[in-house]
């Protein structure tokens, strides 16, 4: 029995250690109201080399930024990134969720 | 026969590409913004290059006539776009644009051909847009000696329903437009503005039944 509670143990940090190895970052933006603002912020986005994909959600003025397994992304940057396109940065918010399960809307 | 004398620079814009003063007259950093505005009376190719998030330069092309086709002109420009000012909020954003153009004016007046001269054409375009509504107004002058064709448009609409970035949001937009010595009809054209991503379309027909046409491609 303690075998097998130290696997379930074991199994379950392993998944925790890489769901937090892969974060997301949720961007509530300002300013950015059409697709066309929202290009410029995409690209630049994806051509980070941490980028594994990007999610844009314009109704709710939202950036998610999901990165590649084990690496992270400096807040600094994503600021710099929407300031120097032009829009503001309401919050950054970090999730352990990939940016599907943030698309299908789970991620409350 | 009012002819369109493309330069070849202007050729493969045709094909992409508006009135230089849209929803955003430039794209992000190191995009190249194409447009391409035509009705029966004015005809305008162009396109810029965003040096930065807030300054782009560009070539543009235009050619209008007076209503009864006696006065033409033909204008090429060398153009600075500056964002002067821009301001964001949680669901608008409003901005500030400062237009300089510099160029050669050619045509012809009351069928007579006139001496090609140097043209200045600066400007100004303030505009506020949510995801629901839009509006602009846009002062372009265009001064040679002895020419002033002055530009003032006025533009506001709604977007029918907010859409996901991956949509086609449609708009309906009424723009009201004026050109000094060239025309005594306020220009008045209710448009239907199709936007996806990187493509912009307008189409409309004006007060005087003449159908117009607006394109706009960012890569």
């Amino acid at each position: 029995m303690k075998h097998l509670l130290l696997v379930v143990g074991l199994g379950l940090t392993l998944t925790s250690l890489n769901t937090f190895a892969t974060p997301s970052y949720k961007v509530t933006t300002k300013g950015m109201v059409c697709s066309f603002c929202a290009q410029g912020i995409e690209k630049k986005m994806k051509a980070l080399s941490e980028t594994k994909d990007v999610y844009v959600d314009l109704k709710k003025r939202l950036v998610v930024v999901e990165v590649k397994e084990g690496l992270t992304l400096s807040q600094d940057v994503i600021n710099k990134i929407i300031k120097d396109a032009g829009y503001g940065v309401q919050s950054i918010e970090v999730s352990e969720h990939p940016i599907e399960h943030i698309k299908s809307g789970m991620d409350k | 026969m009012f002819t369109f004398n493309i330069r070849l620079w202007a050729i493969p814009l045709i094909f992409l590409s508006s009135h230089l003063a849209f929803a955003a007259p430039m794209g992000f950093e190191g995009s190249v913004m194409t447009m391409g505005d035509f009705n029966q009376n004015w005809r305008e190719v162009g396109f810029n290059y965003a040096i930065t998030s807030r300054d782009a330069l560009g070539l543009t092309h235009l050619e209008f006539r007076s209503d009864d086709y006696k006065d033409k002109r033909e204008i090429d420009t060398l153009n600075y776009t500056r964002l002067l000012s821009r301001w964001n909020s949680t669901d608008a954003q409003s901005n500030l644009w400062l237009f300089m153009g510099l160029g050669e004016v050619r045509g012809s007046a009351n069928n007579q051909s006139i001496d090609s001269k140097v043209i200045a054409s600066p400007g100004f375009q303030f505009d506020y847009e949510t995801t629901r509504i839009y509006f602009a107004t846009t002062h372009k002058l265009y001064r040679a000696s002895n020419l002033n064709h002055d530009t003032t448009s006025i533009r506001a609409g709604f977007s029918f329903y907010e859409a996901d970035y991956d949509q086609t949001q449609p708009w309906f937009i009424l723009e009201t437009k004026y050109t000094n010595q060239i025309s005594d009809k306020i220009e008045v054209i209710p448009m239907l503005r199709l936007i996806n991503k990187n493509i912009f379309v307008e189409g409309g027909v004006n007060n005087s039944g003449q159908p117009r046409l607006n394109f706009m491609y960012t890569f």
